[in-house]
């Protein structure tokens, strides 16, 4: 069955501060006409993520390392999710065996991205641990420690810090993949080209990235307060409103002059 | 007995980690704003990055409010 009876929305929209939540309303729409794919792919990271938890459960540097760089290295884990949101654009069904077949491709430029993730990811932690054990009047050794000492402390300070910090660090990190890793699927560019169009968009469109930088901020946080079972549905929504946000983006330059058309 | 993360101490951690994280981080952020400001763009990603910091760090500050308010503390 193909999705020609209902094909989705092909036209890109200027980018302005209503576009996340319309990516995240096409997503949805990805996301409800094929749902399989998504929703494995969610229960896989999910179940990856509970792996990590208990593995991990008393050694909060472990554990931290292990879902910064999880959660950092998602999007490239999600491709799969973007060639079904441009499959059914072009009015065609992709599946799971189309999932499996560009996974299988082993692209080198999704592997070197993927790699420079998890790199931000370890600098991140490094960074982090540094700050954290510095600040921090006890020992910081498990995800308890952590919460107890530096989340839900009344004062404000250290946790403040370390949020200015992965946001400083995040920031970059965001800029460099929100739109290299769909083009990266999409056209046969290098590595550098995709994160220079990237960071081209983001400064093109710094209010409208932010916002989005912040919902999916906020998606994934809703997702780990469900105790990752948020995250089955998140993962899938994110990825496939990704896709929509790099079409608009890829097509759309600086804001131009109103047009009296 | 001195508390150890992989055989290193709390202070050794911390140097590294502000030497060379925070040193690299620092010099990635450099080679992006010198990268964009030679595509006269360092002002627009500028305000992404202020932008950025204070939403997120903004809504991380909300959530603490809301897990103490949650919590009773």
């Amino acid at each position: 069955m193909t999705q020609a009876s209902k094909p989705a929305t092909t036209q890109t929209v200027p980018v302005d501060m209503i576009s996340p939540t319309r990516w995240i309303e096409r997503g949805w729409e990805d996301l409800r006409a094929n749902p399989l794919p998504g929703l494995l792919h969610g229960l896989v990271l999910a179940l990856f993520g509970w792996l990590l938890l208990w593995l991990a459960r008393d050694r909060f540097w472990l554990l931290a390392g292990a879902f910064s760089g999880f959660l950092i290295v998602a999007p490239v884990l999600a491709t799969g999710l973007y060639h079904i949101s441009r499959e059914r654009a072009a009015g065609r069904k992709a599946g799971l065996r189309d999932v499996i077949a560009l996974w299988k491709s082993f692209d080198g430029r999704l592997v070197r991205f993927g790699v420079l993730l998890g790199l931000a990811g370890t600098g991140w932690v490094m960074a982090s641990a540094g700050l954290i054990t510095l600040w921090s009047p006890v020992p910081i050794l498990k995800p308890a420690d952590f919460f107890r000492h530096v989340v839900l402390v009344k004062e404000v300070g250290l946790f403040e810090a370390w949020l200015v910090l992965g946001s400083l660090l995040a920031a970059p990190v965001f800029a460099s993949s929100v739109v290299a890793i769909p083009m990266l699927i999409d056209k046969s560019v290098p590595v550098s080209m995709a994160v220079t169009a990237s960071w081209r968009a983001v400064a093109d469109h710094p209010g409208p990235l932010v916002w989005w930088a912040v919902l999916i901020a906020m998606l994934v946080g809703l997702g780990m307060v469900t105790g990752l079972v948020g995250l089955v549905v998140v993962i899938p929504l994110i990825a496939h409103a990704s896709w929509h946000a790099y079409r608009d983006l890829s097509a759309s330059k600086s804001p131009a002059p109103a047009s009296a058309s | 007995m001195e508390n150890t993360i992989f055989g290193l101490t709390e202070g050794q951690i911390a140097q590294f980690g502000l030497t060379f994280g925070v040193g690299a981080f620092i010099l990635y952020m450099l080679f992006i704003v010198l990268n964009l400001a030679l595509e006269s763009k360092a002002g627009k990603f500028g305000t992404f990055i202020i932008f950025l910091v204070l939403s997120l760090g903004m809504m991380g500050f909300m959530a603490k409010n809301i897990i103490q308010w949650v919590l009773g503390i």
